[in-house]
């Protein structure tokens, strides 16, 4: 599990070790009140490995945390705790039920004399609270989304079955969070936005009109382009979990095949149907296959007080994706299927080249891209929007940023600085490698910008990020 | 060469003011607050309400002490049950007092004041009323001192002087641990002894919460077990941090908001108060003899001084900068101060310290103790501390053991502690000396300081000298700031020193006093940040504009109205650095001057070097950077 990335200025030697997970169990105190029966409470622990003591240990230091924080504020108890090696992350996300993530502190590795062991520096200050703590709370929404609450397992199949549940989930999905490429963006949580001309956003949302209107099943749809959102009938925490779910985990497992074939993107056993190139992305690979099966992934979303279990159909043709989502009591056959791809395909392809031309037209317009001096993330609270030119692309396995990673940091500070106090501010620091960076927030917008001029001074920076905002985000930011 | 010998020489004499195991009273004495009190203009009468606890504090407490002392010393005794060791322990104390008595003392301080009154006619109406005034202070002091005697036993000067502050708002001590009313308060301390044993709380009693620390160190021993170490817990309210100290355990519960690097700070600074009472040293002696030993005996009637240092820590920059805070005074007035105490030395003295209105007035340090090394802002923040935490000091004089814990963590200085103007006890006078028995030579010094002082009318120009106000700078849109220069390489003996205004409105309440100090403790924790730390911050906000600012040669931090622009705080700053530099020699102790007084001392007392080149603050070319 380590990653290691020799880093050059440090010394031939010196091995640089990112941060990493060591652990990550759920426990409930009320599952074994008594002595001797502390094991009870453990409901799951990665590694599974660990000995039966130690796990015991490692969930009563974790008690024994909340309830000493409970003395100053019972009802804000401890959210991390850090130490020389690590920090521990805490989370409730249901009463008694409690999350803990513990990460190992980045850590340099310095090669002794012969015989003597390496010495390791842990690097105490390099992790962010508010990147990690967010991190967690995302594992608990996505396996909430996929197995509805813990409770609701609880009540289904008591005790065993919840553990069953969270044995199967993270298992594998512990194995998907790389936690060295975390930043401020797992913050924000945020969902793109593909900007999109009124006509063609007319279009789609009558794609979606005449779809739900013929095929009645359909409770909820929601509509990508590129991977970033045009269109959703969901509420809103529900669609920034799912699409988190589309875009880190779905879509680039099914990237590749199209990568390879854009062109010609008719695979054989589809070659049949010249009429559109649609397919499923969950549930029957190929229509035509006679023992294909007709089971699609299920998910829970928001009802009212309680949650709602849906089938999750993804459906995409090109570049554009759409899921439909339907009533988990309906079993879905052949049928429906074809019925589906039937009416679906063909529109959707039509829509996706439409899509396409437009983006292209638009891009033309604005002229050749040239390397701008400077690099920005913006995030609106009210509707999740997100945007990042900092980022090239983020996919599951990698983040990669174009922007040194303590700059993110920075990035990161001043995002909790604003978080202080609720209002309007505007923050500019200039990092020791002589990088201005500048934080914005107004309402419930942000806005942060790294820009390239080192030399720049104070007004000049200043001038620089008004001529941004003027030109990308209509003067929303008011100050100064 | 000549110096480096003459440099350990002195160390030596230094280290040998070590408690010593043969006095049985060495170490306690921290507490010790040798009060001696000129009454009726004749002999000097001793109030030695020097080692005495307070009664909880179990008296056996001397006897477990002077074990720990010697090699030579018997097994430390098991922990008798308290009151048979009063008896002990008053007859040491008597033993101690007939020492000193039959020492130098025989000089009577009063008789030095009638030969010196002739010399000076021309102030001599003003002096007599000193003395008047003077000896109604012992009065006062004194009957409480009899009062004290027959209620509740002797007690500490420090603590005696506490009672009136206690009898005006309950105590913190006697707070619910469980209310509400607790649990709100924006910073607590806790320190505890590795056993898990209470030593102090800043707000409720430490028997009330044994339990809560109990579970601190059941805490930090766990982690440790793990083979790590436990450096802090966040939640969305509140910031622990811990904080091993040798045997000691410091605790911070903070909702402040300050950094975990901040809070680590301040319970260095508590840690390095107790130490300046008890030297480390013999904290660690302590705790290796009997690990579940309880310090609170040693350090009973000292909580005082623990809160006062936490009131001001929360409370004044000094402590967040490193600095030291001088009053702004005529370079002509200082300079002549400082010969006032470079004339008046005596052997082993290396300090004298003037001090008004808790800022300094001026230093002067002996010469070759401090060769290498300098008096340390941190060190200086706590002897202020000592003197601002108690009133006691202002009735006459006090001879007290003190260690410097930047300075040496194990050894004593003694350190004579005066006002100058009673009553009203604005101007203090302290001087250090590494001897133990020299109180009537420095008590001496005093008297000549005292003369200097009057002939030339210094009082009365220390009692003009004032702070200044931000709108005294002319620059507008400037509300207040904090400008600390930093020493260049070839003065790094310079005290570490900074200058702010007062804070004037918007920030005359007590409240918005705090809120920019809070803003300025969040600059500076960013602009200081141990892994990202950055070159300027220019923050907007809707109540004001900051900026902070740190570059080789300074260090500053401004607050600014909200609606200034980029361009006018730019050119503000501007105006204010030249400000600076133009009233510099005002606004900071610019050549902190030196004596000599080892035994071969060199003629007269030179001034210290560099310092004139220091800090060229308005044409360094860092205005590009802006």
């Amino acid at each position: 599990m380590l990653m290691i990335s020799p880093r050059m200025a440090t010394g031939v030697q010196d091995k640089q070790y990112t941060p990493s997970l060591l652990s990550f169990f759920i426990y409930n105190p009320k599952f074994g009140p008594r002595e001797g029966e502390e094991e009870k409470k453990i409901l799951f622990y990665h590694p599974s490995e660990v000995e039966k003591n130690e796990k015991i240990r490692n969930v009563g230091l974790c008690e024994a945390i909340v309830q000493f924080t409970r003395t100053f504020c019972p009802s804000k108890p401890a959210k991390s705790l850090h130490t020389q090696k690590n920090r521990q992350f805490f989370y409730e996300p249901e009463e008694h039920f409690w999350i803990v993530m513990v990460v190992r502190n980045p850590m340099v590795e310095k090669p002794n004399r012969e015989g003597k062991p390496p010495t390791v520096e842990y690097q105490e200050e390099e992790i962010l609270d508010t990147v990690y703590g967010a991190v967690l709370q995302q594992c608990y929404s996505m396996y909430k989304l996929f197995n509805g609450t813990f409770g609701r397992a609880m009540e289904a199949g008591g005790v065993e079955l919840l553990t069953q549940k969270l044995e199967k989930f993270f298992y594998r999905y512990l194995q998907t969070l790389h936690l060295h490429s975390c930043d401020l963006l797992d913050v924000f949580g945020g969902i793109s936005f593909f900007p999109l001309d009124k006509m063609t956003y007319l279009k789609i949302q009558s794609f979606v009109n005449r779809v739900e209107e013929s095929l009645r099943l359909i409770k909820y749809t929601a509509f990508l382009y590129n991977d970033q959102l045009i269109w959703s009938g969901l509420e809103q925490e529900d669609m920034r979990i799912l699409y988190k779910y589309l875009t880190t985990s779905l879509f680039p497992r099914h990237s590749e095949p199209e990568l390879a074939g854009r062109d010609s993107p008719l695979r054989p056993e589809v070659a049949g149907n010249l009429l559109h190139y649609g397919r499923f992305l969950t549930g029957p690979t190929n229509l035509k296959d006679p023992d294909a099966k007709f089971r699609f992934p299920r998910i829970f979303v928001s009802a009212g007080d309680g949650c709602e279990e849906l089938h999750l159909i993804v459906y995409k043709a090109m570049s554009a994706a759409v899921c439909f989502m339907i009533s988990a009591s309906v079993e879905l056959n052949r049928e429906f299927c074809e019925q589906l791809d039937g009416l679906v395909g063909p529109q959707l392809t039509l829509l996706a080249s439409d899509i396409c031309e437009q983006y292209n037209i638009n891009r033309r317009i604005s002229g050749p891209d040239k390397e701008p001096q400077f690099k920005f993330i913006y995030f609106n609270h009210m509707n999740l929007a997100e945007k990042s030119t900092i980022h090239m692309r983020k996919t599951a396995s990698v983040s990669l940023t174009s922007v040194h990673p303590d700059l993110m940091k920075i990035l990161g500070d001043i995002n909790c600085d604003f978080a202080r106090v609720d209002e309007d501010e505007e923050i500019i620091v200039k990092a020791m490698t002589d990088y201005w960076v500048v934080g914005k927030k107004s309402d419930q917008r942000e806005l942060y910008v790294i820009l390239n001029q080192k030399n720049a001074n104070l007004i000049e920076v200043n001038e620089e990020v008004k001529r941004l905002c003027a030109t990308q985000f209509n003067n929303i930011f008011f100050l100064d | 060469m000549e110096e480096e010998h003459q440099d350990k020489e002195q160390s030596e004499t230094v280290r040998c003011s070590e408690p010593q195991s043969h006095c049985s009273l060495d170490e306690p004495d921290s507490l010790q607050v040798a009060n001696t009190i000129s009454l009726e203009n004749s002999s000097p009468v001793k109030l030695d309400c020097s080692t005495e606890k307070p009664c909880r504090s179990s008296s056996d407490t001397v006897k477990d002490i002077d074990s720990t002392n010697g090699p030579s010393e018997p097994e430390p005794e098991p922990e008798g049950p308290e009151g048979d060791g009063m008896s002990t322990r008053s007859s040491e104390l008597s033993e101690v007092r007939t020492g000193e008595e039959n020492g130098p003392s025989s000089q009577p301080q009063g008789t030095a004041y009638e030969e010196d009154q002739p010399e000076n006619v021309s102030d001599s109406a003003s002096t007599d009323n000193t003395l008047e005034d003077s000896s109604e202070f012992v009065v006062t002091v004194l009957a409480r001192g009899s009062l004290e005697d027959q209620g509740e036993g002797p007690s500490s000067a420090l603590s005696e002087a506490s009672s009136p502050v206690q009898a005006q708002a309950p105590s913190h001590r006697d707070e619910d641990v469980t209310a509400e009313s607790w649990r709100r308060h924006r910073k607590h301390v806790f320190v505890l002894s590795e056993a898990g044993k209470p030593i102090y709380s800043r707000y409720g009693n430490e028997e009330a919460l044994s339990s809560t620390m109990g579970v601190m160190m059941a805490l930090v021993s766990f982690v440790q077990s793990g083979d790590n170490t436990i450096r802090s817990i966040y939640s969305d309210e509140h910031t622990v941090v811990f904080m091993q100290q040798g045997p000691l355990v410091l605790v911070s519960v903070s909702c402040s908001r300050q950094s975990e690097q901040q809070l680590r700070s301040e319970l260095l600074y508590v840690y390095n108060q107790i130490v300046s009472m008890l030297t480390q040293a013999s904290i660690n002696r302590i705790f290796e003899r009997k690990k579940n030993y309880d310090l609170r005996r040693l350090l009973a009637g000292s909580e005082k001084i623990l809160d006062g240092l936490l009131n001001l820590v929360d409370s004044d920059p000094s402590f967040l900068l490193s600095a030291v805070h001088c009053l702004p005074l005529a370079s002509s007035l200082r300079d002549s101060l400082s010969q006032i105490l470079q004339k008046a030395i005596t052997p082993n003295l290396v300090f004298s310290i003037l001090i008004a209105k808790n800022q300094l007035l001026t230093i002067v340090q002996e010469k070759t103790v401090i060769e290498d090394t300098r008096l340390e802002p941190a060190d200086l923040h706590l002897l202020l501390n000592l003197i601002g935490a108690s009133s006691a000091f202002q009735a006459g004089e006090i001879w007290t053991p003190i260690c410097l814990p930047l300075f040496n963590p194990d050894c004593y200085f003694y350190a004579y502690i005066s006002y100058l103007d009673p009553p009203e006890c604005t101007v203090c006078l302290l001087l250090l000396s590494t001897d133990k028995e020299a109180f009537y030579a420095v008590a001496d010094c005093k008297r000549k300081i005292d003369e200097g002082m009057r002939t030339q009318n210094a009082l009365r120009s220390i009692a003009r000298a004032q702070s200044y106000s931000a709108s005294q700078v002319g620059v507008s849109d400037l509300r207040h700031f904090m400008y600390k220069p930093f020493d260049v390489p070839d003065n790094h003996r310079q005290l570490t020193q900074f200058t702010s205004p007062e804070m004037e409105a918007p920030y005359s309440s007590e409240e918005e006093r705090m809120r920019l100090l809070d803003l300025y403790r969040y600059m500076h924790s960013r602009i200081h940040s141990s892994s990202r730390p950055l070159k300027l911050i220019y923050h907007v906000a809707e109540r004001e504009t900051l900026l902070a600012w740190v570059t080789s040669k300074f260090e500053l931090y401004t607050c600014f109205s909200p609606l200034v622009t980029k361009a006018s705080a730019i050119n503000a700053i501007t105006k204010l650095l030249r400000w600076i530099k133009k009233e510099e020699d005002r606004l900071f102790i610019r050549n902190p001057p030196k004596y000599s007084t080892t035994p071969n001392p060199s003629k007269g007392s030179r001034g210290g070097k560099g310092g004139s080149d220091r800090q060229d603050t308005t044409d360094n070319g860092f205005l590009s950077l802006l």
